[in-house]
């Protein structure tokens, strides 16, 4: 069996909701089956046929390729499999992910695995606004899964992550981790103004000082040896990602915050 | 069957299901890890008065253990898994959250969970954090010397308890020798734990008493003191006899222990005073796993 490829004829004029292309939504349908699905676009219905040349036959296996920022919704609801993307994608890709695996090379816009529950995104360039965020008005961010981004994050990654991973080899943009219930995120790069704003709960580990600093919202709890930084560190080596490559360390300086709120989370800066 | 002079009985232990799980304990060092597990295991010789039945199983290097510190792996049993979870989470509370660099985790994985940090997290009174880690869920409470780092939960395996067998010797310090020679064997071999003082008890019982408050005595057939008194199973040159109880998380993992176990003290011989092998049973009606001594040395 070979990947069933989707490689998009020309950059369309619309944004397109690619949410249907899911391992889930096409197993045991037939290439011409799958060239018919129609994928709203604007006001439009479009066939995937008159977007895409579409090959293969492997349906837990899904490769886009020419793909552009306009393609949004890619692997939502997706329970199992994987897609590989080459090129750009739009907003909301892997939203309510449960499972599986997203791969893009290529940048991706706003809202990176929003609300997702389980799987892993990763990125191989960078991310637009909203990583692991929630939808306008609800909660909950994502819940579970991991999201890997090679480049740099855009701003409020991780607003209201209830659980899970963001990984960032970059930079991370303003906000970052804002309204923060609980879960991770590590960021090897620099963060950006106003780091864990709001923030609840969570952790945000990074390997170095912010050039910023820390936020006056967060107290110093001084410096220690946390255990699970060891495990947690050991949970990254089985990652494609630098990640799994960083030298474990225990000794943090540790920051409590936001205490503008409850001020239950934390920042860990490696010392 | 004789072995090297020694009777091995045509008998067989009697043994019953029980709810077990392994732990390991770690710490800044192996002393504090072990003190830490010694405590845990304390007073954990038989469910008849302590509620369980525990034992360290072995030492853990720090390549062996989830934090990378050095470590000690022990077993505990109870009757049941409500009964083992009380115990687990007393235990953890009192000896494992107290001992100072001490971290707590799940020794084993099954699909039934029972809690081992679950609780303990509200000693952290708020302050207490989640972490998710390769989908297990680990608790951080702060303690004044820093963190106390365990796991939620840790798998329940339906398990062995009451394997076990006598040593029958000319005299006392024979018998505790063959005992001795025997437990340094029978622990090298995982999966099992042999709960009382040293591996060993000198006060086997049996089922029931003339005291209706008593559910076990002491084993009268086997007292030495009690030859002439009571309808004695030991012949007339036998001093002193010990006993040697196995709890393990299979019965394959008991045959082993068994096996090495009577194996070493037979390598002493009748030469060193030991006459026979025999064991505990209570005719079949106590226990469902029946541990035959010469299908076991056969």
């Amino acid at each position: 069996m070979s990947a069933l490829t989707f490689t998009l004829k020309a950059a369309p004029s619309q944004r397109i909701d690619c949410s249907p292309l899911t391992p889930e939504l096409l197993a045991e349908k037939t290439l011409d089956q799958i060239k018919a699905i129609e994928l709203v676009s604007g006001k439009q219905k479009l066939s995937v046929e008159s977007l895409f040349d579409v090959a293969g036959d492997d349906t837990n296996d899904i490769h886009v390729a020419n793909s552009t920022n306009k393609l949004d919704f890619i692997g939502r609801n997706m329970t199992h499999g994987k897609i590989s993307v080459d090129g750009d994608v739009g907003a909301y890709l892997g939203l309510f992910m449960e499972a599986g695996e997203i791969e893009v090379n290529g940048n991706t816009a706003i809202y990176t695995g929003c609300e997702m529950k389980g799987g892993q995104i990763k990125v191989n360039g960078n991310t637009g606004d909203f990583v692991g965020g929630a939808r306008p008005g609800q909660k909950n961010g994502m819940t579970g899964g991991t999201i890997i981004i090679t480049g740099n994050s855009g701003d409020r990654t991780g607003d209201h992550m209830r659980r899970g991973y963001i990984l960032i080899e970059g930079n991370a943009g303003d906000y970052c981790a804002s309204r923060m219930v609980s879960g991770t995120i590590a960021v090897l790069g620099d963060t950006g103004a106003h780091l864990g704003y709001a923030m609840k709960r969570g952790t945000i580990l990074l390997t170095k000082m912010p050039s910023r600093g820390i936020t006056a919202n967060f107290n110093d709890c001084g410096s220690h040896t946390l255990a699970f930084l060891a495990l947690l560190f050991a949970s990254f080596k089985k990652l494609d990602s630098q990640f799994a490559n960083i030298e474990s360390f225990s000794r943090v300086q540790r920051y409590a915050g936001d205490l503008a709120g409850i001020g239950m989370g934390e920042i860990l800066v490696k010392i | 069957m004789i072995i090297n002079g020694v009777t091995i009985d045509e008998t067989f232990a009697e043994a019953f299901p029980m709810k077990g799980t392994r732990l390991i304990i770690t710490a800044h060092n192996a002393k504090w890890a072990m003190i830490s597990a010694q405590a845990f295991t304390g007073f954990a010789t038989s469910v008849i008065a302590c509620g369980c039945e525990a034992g360290i199983e072995r030492e853990l290097d720090g390549s062996e253990t989830p934090d990378g510190r050095p470590g000690v792996s022990v077993l505990i049993f109870a009757m049941g898994g409500k009964g083992l979870a009380k115990q687990v989470e007393t235990r953890a509370g009192q000896c494992v959250l107290t001992s100072p660099t001490s971290a707590l985790f799940s020794g084993l994985d099954e699909e039934t969970e029972m809690a081992l940090g679950q609780n303990l997290r509200f000693f952290g009174d708020g302050f207490q954090i989640s972490k998710m880690i390769d989908g297990k869920r680990y608790w951080r409470i702060p303690v004044m010397d820093g963190e106390f780092l365990t796991q939620e939960k840790t798998g329940v395996a339906a398990s062995v308890g009451g394997g076990n067998f006598l040593v029958l010797a000319e005299s006392q310090a024979q018998a505790l020798a063959a005992c001795e020679a025997a437990i340094e064997e029978m622990k090298k071999i995982p999966n099992v734990i042999m709960p009382f003082p040293g591996g060993v008890v000198r006060s086997g019982s049996k089922v029931g008493s003339k005291y209706k408050a008593l559910n076990a005595s002491t084993n009268d057939a086997f007292c030495p003191t009690l030859k002439g008194q009571t309808k004695s199973d030991l012949s007339p040159e036998v001093e002193s006899v010990m006993e040697i109880v196995i709890d393990g998380l299979t019965k394959e993992d008991i045959d082993k222990a068994m096996r090495v176990g009577i194996q070493a003290v037979c390598d002493l011989g009748a030469e060193k005073g030991i006459r026979r092998i025999s064991a505990g049973n209570y005719g079949g009606k106590l226990g469902p796993f029946h541990f035959h001594l010469q299908e076991i040395m056969a």
